[in-house]
């Protein structure tokens, strides 16, 4: 317990009227990094329950574990699968040469420790980079860190591509912290989902390094679309004619953003968010529904010059974003409906977007992104129409 | 009564400052700032028309009757904007095919209408006329300080002067596309009225209503 | 008050009456209006010959640009004059046509004038009508013998129409070059159709192959033709590359410029 003492003797100096009150902040991040910490949350959106906000989040962190090491498994056997035929090249290269692991793309430990050496230097910029935000905002303000920003930092991490340079993840995270979230408030205020805002932040500064051919596995000369941009240019059906089978994809060996390639893993830690009542499982059925529908009844239209039209449901769910977004972001509380009604509208809101934007855009290939975003605003809008009718039933019923 | 004509200039640049404070003209300021050159021709454009028709109005403040006073502004306005327009397309040609409609749509310019019926109706002809050159100055340095970071950031220049080389002509610099794009002015002028506001506490409105505590501790 | 009225003009009486009242009302509204468009119409009026010029400048500017003759501080007008001759052509025949008069035809108005324009079928540069005919412009050496063409082009990529110039060579089948001069594509993506290192890609490239055939090809991937055919698309802008390949092919193409190139390669001009 001598832990236990230290923090206990240091903790006077840092309430209010001790020596270092400003930085209250700092000594609570620590502290309940190691202790259970002693308040409770007592602001939206969690006023009603009471839980512990460090469980939640602790709870989101875990459920994203298995899209981590898929991601890097599968950033891993993308690069090595190049190098077979391309040759290596980089820094990362010449460690995996040093260490003597090798260039097999069959090894599933050659694979992984490749993607880590992609995967660890993205995260640690920006866990550090918005880590100082957060504190900078949390000492300004006199509000406590929060741990919302260990799930905003990996969320942010698994939708970016591996390719990416470290400067852009640096100003992305910043971005999505300090416009997404503090200045609202900070967490709980946001209205937007801070990773995502990043992403889009990212997405409209540096296009050409967020989307296109070349990005998704970093070995020089290398170039592979994604599903998504093979099934825009050429029908979902000429997928298997560049080795993509439904499988392939729903498993996540393809191209791609490093966490959101496999749809086997989102579903694992959707799975694992349900059972544990993190996640509302009203905002995911929405959100199939609203895909399902609109994809159906797109199958149904038709067109002779998009093939994009023809892509059925189970390939909207498989490919790009679609997976990764319904575990993690249509289901994060804070920036969703927070009615029950509102909840299937705001699901299905997204679902809809998403196959709009993927079908009828001719400029983004991929929507969900975008489509979280569009539903993370009308949110609240939802939640009043359906309070109003609420209040009117109940008048109705009194009269 | 030097000190109030002064007054009248400096007031709008960051006290009372149209865009920050008053939150007008925001359209404008999205589409003329992604560079430099076109910030301050619009700016020039933009004080003119304030100037020019705060005085005019003033001149007639006694004789324009209530009914029809607002359409009697904006054919004041209006003229003004079409002549500025027409001397732009013939003395600064490259520019206003940037400005293109934002030129015609100075007359919708809330800043212009605002001082015409709050300040030219009441006031004495010079003294719009100062007025309406302080506000279209401080409209200007807002414009002016928003295509500053867009046209650096944006495309690595200033006034066309190539500061930062971009990666595309072979330099270095990986020039920010969002900064190209309008909407980009809105993140600007949000984080400059939050600076402002900061600066002058005092700006800061009163707010609406507090996000209720459960506890508090 | 009425002794002070009486002493007034009849003008100053008017002014005087409340500003409301009805004859008043009239008079400012009237009046106002009158001054306003006066002043509005002696503006245009005394400004469009000088506005006028600088449209046609402008023009000038890009069709010596993308023939690599313009230079800063060159007398436009008059490097204009002197290097290139504009000549109406007849786009189904390649001939050109004494119709109309080359300094002064409207190609714009002309593709909306249903007497001059055929509406497209086949239309992969999504442009709806083509005019009949166009202007180019012949740029022609101390020999007096044509050395290059300026032919323009226009068609549609991701957000807006682009319209251009292209620049062919004597031999009816070398670019010499290409340049957009009214776009609206994204900044930083397709707009980097105004890059130069881009423009310079076009140089040299050829048009058809020896059998004739359009093989020009704007793409990521060259295509089974060669690398004389391909010029390397935008990145991260697949769609205004489309726009662009589709554009050159359609104007470059049979409905387009062919006959005439084909007659230029055959030294009939």
């Amino acid at each position: 317990m001598g832990l236990r003492n230290f923090f206990d003797k240091l903790e006077p100096h840092f309430v209010k009227g001790g020596k270092y009150e400003r930085y209250f902040p700092i000594f609570e991040m620590v502290e309940s990094l190691v202790y259970t910490p002693k308040t409770v949350t007592t602001m939206a959106p969690h006023a009603r329950s009471y839980v512990d906000m460090k469980r939640i989040m602790t709870y989101v962190v875990i459920a994203t574990i298995p899209a981590i090491w898929f991601s890097m498994y599968n950033a891993g056997l993308q690069v090595n699968s190049a190098i077979a035929t391309l040759g290596p090249s980089g820094w990362r290269a010449a460690i995996m040469e040093f260490l003597g692991v090798g260039f097999d793309a069959n090894s599933i430990f050659a694979n992984i420790m490749h993607g880590a050496l992609y995967f660890i230097p993205i995260y640690l910029t920006t866990l550090i980079v918005g880590g100082i935000w957060e504190v900078l905002f949390s000492v300004v303000r006199g509000h406590e860190v929060n741990e919302g920003f260990l799930v905003t930092s990996m969320l942010f991490v698994l939708i970016l591509p591996p390719d990416v340079p470290l400067w852009q993840v640096a100003l992305g995270i910043s971005f999505g912290v300090v416009i997404g979230k503090e200045v609202f408030g900070g967490t709980g205020k946001n209205f937007l989902n801070p990773a995502l805002t990043g992403r889009a932040f990212l997405y409209f500064a540096y296009p050409s390094y967020m989307s296109g051919d070349t990005i998704w596995t970093p070995v020089d000369g290398f170039s592979g679309a994604t599903a998504l941009s093979i099934s825009a240019s050429e029908g979902y059906e000429k997928l298997a004619t560049h080795g993509i089978t439904w499988m392939d994809a729903f498993i996540g060996t393809i191209q791609g953003s490093l966490g959101e390639t496999s749809a086997l893993a989102c579903m694992i830690g959707l799975a694992f968010l349900l059972i544990t009542k993190i996640a509302n499982w009203r905002l995911v059925l929405g959100c199939l529904g609203g895909m399902i529908g609109f994809s159906l009844l797109l199958n149904v239209i038709g067109s002779d010059t998009n093939p994009m039209f023809a892509m059925p449901w189970y390939w909207h769910f498989v490919t790009g974003g679609f997976a990764f977004g319904l575990a993690f972001m249509v289901t994060e509380p804070v920036s969703a409906s927070h009615t029950n009604m509102g909840r299937y509208f705001y699901g299905a809101l997204i679902g809809f977007m998403v196959v709009m934007i993927r079908v009828i855009n001719p400029a983004f290939p991929e929507g969900m992104m975008l489509a979280i975003l569009f539903a993370n605003v009308f949110a609240p809008l939802i939640d009043y129409f359906v309070v109003q009718s609420n209040v009117k039933r109940r008048k109705k019923r009194n009269v | 009564m030097s000190q109030t004509y002064k007054k009248m200039l400096v007031d709008p640049l960051v006290d009372n400052n149209p865009i920050t404070l008053q939150v007008l003209g925001v359209c404008s300021a999205l589409a003329v700032t992604s560079s430099l050159n076109v910030a301050v021709v619009m700016t020039l454009a933009v004080t003119v028309v304030t100037a020019f028709s705060s005085m005019f109005i003033s001149i007639l403040r006694n004789h324009i009757p209530g009914s029809i006073r607002i359409i009697v502004q904006m054919v004041i306005i209006a003229s003004l904007v079409i002549v500025v327009d027409q001397v732009l397309k013939a003395y600064a040609f490259e520019i206003s095919k940037t400005l293109s409609v934002f030129v015609g749509l100075i007359i919708t310019n809330c800043i212009v209408m605002g001082r015409a019926e709050a300040f030219a109706m009441q006031n004495p002809p010079l003294a719009s006329f100062v007025d309406g050159i302080g506000n279209g100055l401080g409209y200007g340095l807002i414009l002016l300080l928003v295509g500053f970071v867009r046209e650096l950031f944006g495309s690595g220049s200033l006034f066309g002067i190539t500061i930062l080389e971009t990666v595309n002509n072979g330099g270095w610099y990986v020039p920010n596309g969002l900064l190209l794009l309008p909407p980009s002015a809105f993140f600007v002028i949000g984080l400059l009225i939050w600076a402002f506001r900061t600066w002058k506490p005092e700006q800061v409105e009163e707010r609406e209503f507090k996000i209720q505590s459960v506890e508090e501790h | 008050m009425s002794e002070q009225v009486s002493k007034q003009g009849p003008i100053a009486r008017f002014l005087a009456q409340p500003p409301d009242s009805v004859s008043k009302t009239i008079f400012v509204a009237v009046s106002l209006c009158l001054v306003a468009s006066m002043i509005v119409s002696a503006t245009a009026v005394a400004l469009r010959p000088i506005q006028e010029a600088n449209k046609l400048r402008d023009k000038q500017v890009n069709i010596l640009q993308v023939a690599g003759l313009y230079e800063p501080g060159i007398d436009i007008t008059e490097t204009f004059m002197k290097s290139f001759e504009p000549q109406v052509l007849e786009l189904a025949t390649g001939e050109f046509t004494d119709k109309f008069d080359a300094s002064t035809f409207d190609d714009k108005a002309a593709s909306d004038d249903p007497e001059l324009s055929t509406v497209l079928v086949d239309d992969p540069a999504s442009i709806g009508t083509q005019s009949r005919f166009v202007t180019v412009y012949l740029l022609r050496d101390a020999a007096g013998k044509v050395d290059k063409v300026i032919l323009p082009i226009y068609g549609y990529g991701l957000w807006s129409t682009l319209y251009g110039f292209i620049a062919v060579e004597e031999n009816g089948n070398d670019i010499f070059g290409l340049q957009f001069y009214s776009h609206g594509e994204t900044p930083g993506l397709g707009a980097e159709v105004d890059n130069p290192r881009w423009k310079a890609l076009w140089r040299d490239k050829k048009l058809t192959d020896e059998a004739g055939a359009l093989q020009i090809t704007v793409a990521r991937t060259a295509p089974t033709a060669g690398a004389d055919f391909h010029i390397d698309g935008l990145s991260g802008s697949t769609l205004t590359t489309a726009g662009v390949h589709n554009l050159v092919r359609f104007w470059m193409g049979e409905a387009g410029f062919a006959p005439f190139l084909k007659k230029l390669k055959a030294g009939e001009f």
